[in-house]
């Protein structure tokens, strides 16, 4: 899968700029409100019980200032894809200690045949070892650009 | 949403985080995630699953040996797990107080 089909699960209104929290009860809490005010998804409880049981699974903070909350919920129909930043740094629990400034927020239906959630993970992970482009979607103005640096256009 | 159904809804999610943990831990290992708290997931997961009325908890175990998902959504008036069409009185506000059930599938439905 490319980044391309991936970016085709995100929109403009799943996109959250500044977020406001900086640990991550707060952060996973604001993330999913922004899933449900940027969607028709509703029951933002399951979500949120969902993306906390994978976190104490162990944390998703696995790049350098990056982090992918991801899950399988009944709460979702069809794979969704939120993108969020954070200037300030979230304390995300990151391997190295640091703080974490870019999200990628996977929530997927129970059945994915293709286990596009678990494809598209690996696309993102794989996109973002440049430290460059890493340094690029913190200063993107707005979701366009966030998405052309992701795009490497 | 009723109270039990969320508790069984949560409880599916943890059974299919528990299930693909286990089954693509090294997919997942290799792309960086770890998974030292699976332990304690299960027992969050028995803990989650002592809150279920103990009918709907067998109720649920019967359907996810059966079927691997005990909960579906219901899409345009259908059942997702047999497709069967669900009256839309099942919706109705005199039957907000209990879980509902496919009457074809006997799985238990949650409305997106």
């Amino acid at each position: 899968m490319d980044i391309v089909e991936v970016l085709k699960h995100t929109s403009p209104a799943l996109f959250l700029p500044e977020l406001q929290a900086t640990d991550k009860t707060a952060a996973l809490a604001e993330m999913v409100e922004g899933l449900v005010s940027g969607t028709s998804i509703q029951n933002p409880d399951t979500i949120l019980q969902m993306l906390q049981s994978r976190e104490n699974l162990g944390s998703t903070a696995v790049g350098p200032g990056i982090a992918f909350p991801h899950g399988r919920t009944l709460a979702v129909q069809r794979l969704t894809i939120l993108i969020a930043r954070s200037g300030k740094g979230v304390d995300f629990d990151s391997e190295d200690g640091g703080p974490t400034h870019l999200f990628f927020v996977l929530v997927a239906p129970p059945q994915d045949s293709g286990h596009q959630y678990i494809k598209s993970l690996a696309t993102l992970i794989d996109r973002l070892q440049d430290a460059d482009l890493r340094a690029k979607l913190r200063e993107a103005g707005d979701y366009e650009s966030f998405c052309a640096a992701l795009k490497g256009v | 949403m009723h109270p039990q159904l969320q508790l069984l809804v949560a409880l599916q999610d943890m059974d299919q985080m528990i299930r693909e943990t286990e089954e693509s831990r090294e997919q997942l290992e290799d792309l960086g995630f770890k998974h030292e708290g699976l332990a304690n997931l299960k027992t969050a997961r028995e803990d989650l699953a002592g809150k279920i009325d103990p009918s709907l908890a067998s109720w649920y175990k019967r359907l996810t040996a059966r079927f691997g998902h005990a909960v579906v959504p219901v899409v345009n008036n259908l059942c997702m797990g047999c497709f069967a069409n669900i009256p839309s009185s099942f919706v109705s506000k005199t039957n907000v107080d209990k879980v509902q059930k496919c009457e074809s599938c006997g799985r238990l439905l949650y409305w997106p």
